[in-house]
């Protein structure tokens, strides 16, 4: 059977969603040099250190840049539009592409990024 | 031996095609044979580009379309595909590797399997950025093009103008899918996409094919066939990885050796030909490639006209703004019509006394960025 479309489909992906089903916003990092990834890898993006552990990090960041989404490819998403996204720059080191709660103002401007359960899996989402 | 290339094929584009990539490959293969008064054995190379040959790779492709060959390779590099096949083709037939290099980009489109590519583009596409309303590239340059407007000051105008002025360049280009003239004020009164993007931003999917032949100048010669050099070539991947987002690209960290190695300033260029899915992203070329300083392209475009018969031609066939994009094919676009435009072929309106073009190629937006940059300098011989 095919996957629905908005499942994660890598293993390291996956395992955001007890994170999030926990309300923790746990983020990749590597045991060897400390570095903090997103999206989530097999390997240390810096170092190439394969030993990687999921660890609670700050959702602070900044919204750098934002759409509003007019059109989706996905019938899933049809009813949601329009629908806010945005690029925010993490205190904690990586660019994480979120949704964006609508009391947030107009980007650049600073934001929580939060986990969140969305049909069963994690999202980020930028309040 | 010095390498050249000839016979640009551009294979008709449709909205949509019952035909396979596979098709338009041979589509393609077949009129550069043509052209080049070429029998299929004569062929010993291929460089193949594709997003919708699977599952096949460009190996079953040799038994699929009855080719043997000595040397091969199956790039997925998208939008740069054009650029870096041509850098690996002229490296192969100077090495001696092959004599008749193939470089093709073909796909086929339709509507489910364009929302499949997307979907399944990328593993960080999948667990990162098709959940957040699976926008596809229009999410991706809408952000992009959102942060530039607001650092350096470009207004929709400035966008807009490139639309449009590639669309008067696609009028005369018979090929092209768009035949209606475009005005600013239908750019700009056009429906949102993705904000700031709106409909004209955006380019249309399609099916379609392109490819030319790489061979050495002599043998180019014996067979009577129009070529152009090859002065130089460059490609970065993964460029500025610590950059938050994307203002600039590989080609800023190449553009001085990629004109040193060509001998030719940039005044010389008579036409550049940019990967232009959206407009944003032409500018971002125009600037890393040394054109204008960054943040300066707003200024650029109002300066220039960016027509065939104007100042600063840019995109000569139209662009895949106004000819579609043809999946992989979109990266061999503006090769083809540098090409075509350098040897007085030009299917279009033809670029007067043009000598020199420069071709760059952007591709595969992996999660946030583009990845791969390429650029290539090519003259008349």
């Amino acid at each position: 059977m095919e996957r629905p479309f908005l499942q994660p489909h890598s293993r390291a992906a996956l395992r955001m969603t007890e994170a999030a089903a926990a309300g923790r916003f746990e983020l990749q990092q590597c045991r060897k040099c400390g570095a903090v990834q997103y999206p989530p890898r097999d390997a240390c993006h810096q170092c190439l250190s394969v030993e990687l552990e999921w660890s609670v990090q700050s959702g602070a960041g900044r919204m750098i840049s934002e759409t509003t989404l007019f059109h989706s490819h996905l019938a899933q998403f049809k009813d949601q539009l329009p629908l806010r996204i945005g690029l925010v720059k993490l205190q904690c080191g990586p660019v994480a592409l979120a949704h964006v709660e609508k009391s947030v103002p107009v980007a650049p401007a600073d934001v929580e990024v939060r986990m969140r359960l969305q049909e069963g899996y994690a999202v980020l989402v930028a309040r | 031996m010095t390498a050249v290339i000839t016979a640009p094929i551009t294979i008709p584009y449709a909205r949509f095609s019952e035909n396979s990539a596979h098709w338009f490959a041979a589509r393609a293969l077949g009129e550069m044979l043509e052209a080049a008064h070429l029998d299929k054995a004569s062929i010993d190379g291929l460089c193949f580009s594709s997003f919708t040959l699977a599952p096949d790779t460009a190996v079953a492709l040799t038994q699929h379309l009855g080719l043997s060959l000595r040397w091969l390779d199956h790039i997925p590099m998208g939008g740069a595909a054009g650029i870096v096949a041509l850098r690996r083709a002229v490296r192969a037939v100077e090495a001696g590797d092959a004599h008749v290099v193939a470089c093709v980009g073909a796909d086929t489109n339709s509507p489910e399997a364009f929302g499949a590519t997307l979907g399944n583009f990328s593993r960080f596409t999948q667990d990162a950025v098709w959940p957040y309303g699976a926008g596809g590239p229009n999410a991706s340059f809408a952000l992009l093009t959102s942060y530039y407007m607001r650092e350096y000051g470009a207004r929709r105008e400035d966008f807009g103008k490139l639309c449009v002025s590639q669309r008067e360049n696609a009028l005369s280009f018979p090929p092209a899918l768009m035949r209606k003239p475009l005005t600013l004020d239908q750019y700009l009164n056009a429906r949102p996409i993705a904000d700031p993007i709106h409909l004209f931003d955006c380019v249309m999917p399609c099916a379609g094919a392109e490819g030319f032949l790489v061979m050495s100048a002599q043998r180019a010669r014996d067979l009577g066939l129009k070529a152009v050099r090859v002065l130089s070539t460059c490609e970065r991947h993964n460029a500025f990885p610590g950059d938050p987002i994307q203002m600039r690209g590989g080609w800023l960290l190449d553009r001085d050796e990629l004109f040193a190695r060509a001998g030719v300033r940039h005044e010389q260029i008579d036409l550049l030909q940019t990967y232009d899915d959206y407009p944003v992203i032409s500018v971002l070329q125009m600037e890393d490639l040394g054109f204008c300083g960054k943040g300066e392209g707003p200024q650029f475009i109002r300066d220039h006209t960016f027509t065939n018969d104007g100042s600063f031609p840019h995109n000569t066939s139209g662009g895949q703004l106004s000819c579609g994009q043809a999946g992989a094919a979109g990266g061999f676009l503006g090769m083809t019509d540098a090409v075509r435009q350098l040897t007085g072929a030009a299917l279009g309106k033809p670029v007067a006394d043009a000598k020199l073009a420069l071709v760059s190629g952007f591709g595969m937006i992996n999660y946030d960025r583009g990845l791969c940059c390429g650029a290539t300098i090519l003259a008349t011989s």
